[in-house]
């Protein structure tokens, strides 16, 4: 059965339906709010209200697009709206909101790039660090994100220019070893 | 302005590929199962709230601008529901003082729908007399509270002529109605409320003024789920949804709110619907009194 014609049957309220499209876009949607989050347990809760939210308003949704997409595009605000929440209350927030906090530290200090790497990631702003994560981990189009974040492709380049830039800078002591 | 450095190109590559390897990189597998149970609880609780327009609504929630003007309104339904109310009880008095019930006849009143509302629904709910030989209704139910069969007094013979006891049975209905959208409206007050004190949620007197006034709507939340309203299964999940969260703001001590705790009744408020559900009940229930 094509999923033309589950989101059809779905929008009738068969359950059958809806699990069937759950099925076939759960992991993605999962992983998408893990790479996002960094914890399962956020993961699971926003994947849940993704499915739920989706499937309340199936009945908004126009075949004329592929479902994944409007799908992903209830992920991006679900995941984004949650991680404020709870970043509002992690009192971290100050350091996440802005990247030129970042400095160059040296090697010594923090040998561990993987590390650094996540630290810089983190402290992008979230425009940047969501189309980062999008585009050039999760494999997004422009297109799709500014579908999903409700700008355009044209920012989402933007972003992702000033959110490479930024982790250029962040990791720059690394730079050496990679271009050899 | 910085210059292109082809050198940028390899260290994207490079960052983008240790992020896409290492950065909350999937790891385990998804809980599909425990995810999908969770979901499909929370689409059979909405399927079985009809009231609940579901798509619609969703893009109603934001409407956070109209708080102020909103909560006005909401007043002006409530103190307009509540005369209602008091007509509706005086009718019923008047009612009960005419065929001949005693003072308690108000109790009476509020005890006749709970007896009509089994399967002899449309039957009167109180005994029309020995002649046509229908039997006690206490006699029927044997576990009820001693409170009831107390109120189910019977009345004297030939006092209540079958008008009479339907217009009473129409009086209580309206009674309940009335007493059951009042709460809604209280509660859907408090709920904005407390969404509009969300931003200022440091504010400790603002948290204990929520919590004060859910805890006077959830007292009449759970009398409401005891009386014959809460019998109406569509009624019932509202209020029981209705309680919950209540019963989570009530909690609230005035002190700064924890993250978890705002997550907790903001999730529970989200996964019911609630305001959305409350806000279509109203005016649904006040469209069908009328």
């Amino acid at each position: 059965m094509d999923e033309r014609e589950l989101t059809a049957r779905a929008k009738r309220g068969d359950e059958a339906a809806e699990r069937a499209l759950y099925d076939a876009h759960v992991d993605r949607v999962f992983w998408v709010a893990y790479r996002m989050t960094g914890r399962r347990d956020l993961a699971q809760d926003f994947t849940q209200d993704v499915f739920i939210r989706a499937f309340e308003r199936i009945g908004d949704y126009r075949a004329d697009a592929p479902f994944g997409a409007w799908l992903h595009a209830i992920t991006t605000s679900v995941v984004l709206n949650g991680l404020r929440k709870v970043k509002r209350f992690d009192q971290r927030e100050a350091v996440l909101e802005e990247a030129a906090a970042v400095t160059v530290r040296s090697r010594e200090s923090e040998p561990d790039l993987k590390e650094r790497l996540a630290q810089a990631i983190d402290a992008l702003p979230e425009g940047c660090r969501t189309t980062f994560l999008m585009h050039d981990v999760e494999g997004f189009t422009h297109e799709e994100i500014g579908a999903a974040t409700g700008t355009t492709a044209g920012t989402s380049k933007a972003q992702l220019s000033r959110a490479r830039a930024k982790l250029r800078i962040a990791l720059a002591d690394f730079a050496g070893d990679w271009i050899e | 302005m910085t210059d292109y450095d082809p050198n940028d190109d390899i260290q994207d590559e490079r960052i983008r590929a240790l992020a896409a390897s290492h950065y909350n990189a999937p790891e385990g597998t998804v809980p599909r199962d425990a995810m999908w149970e969770q979901i499909s609880a929370a689409r059979r609780a909405a399927r079985t709230s009809p009231a609940e327009p579901a798509a619609p609504d969703a893009t109603v929630i934001p409407l956070a601008p109209r708080r102020g003007a909103r909560t006005i309104v909401v007043w002006r339904w409530s103190a307009a529901l509540a005369a209602g109310l008091i007509l509706a009880f005086v009718l019923g008095r008047e009612l009960g003082q005419r065929d001949g019930t005693t003072s308690s006849s108000h109790i009476q009143l509020a005890q006749q729908p709970a007896r009509s509302a089994g399967p002899t629904d449309s039957a009167p709910s109180i005994p029309p007399g020995p002649s046509t030989g229908t039997p006690d209704v206490t006699q029927r139910t044997p576990g009820a509270a001693p409170r009831r069969v107390a109120s189910a007094e019977p009345v004297r013979p030939g006092r209540a002529t079958g008008a009479e006891v339907a217009a009473r049975d129409s009086v209580a209905q309206t009674l309940y109605r009335a007493a059951a959208i009042q709460t809604l409206v209280q509660a859907e007050a408090v709920l904005t409320a407390y969404r509009g004190a969300e931003s200022g949620a440091s504010d400790p007197q603002v948290m204990q003024q929520s919590a004060r006034w859910a805890r006077d709507v959830l007292s009449s939340t759970r009398l409401l789920m005891d009386s014959p309203a809460g019998r109406d299964p569509r009624m019932r999940a509202l209020f029981s949804d209705l309680e919950l969260v209540l019963a989570q703001i009530v909690q609230l001590s005035g002190t700064p709110l924890q993250a978890s705790e705002r997550e907790l009744i903001d999730r529970a408020m989200r996964d019911r619907d609630l305001l959305p559900r409350l806000r279509s009940a109203v005016p649904a229930g006040l469209a069908a009194s009328s």
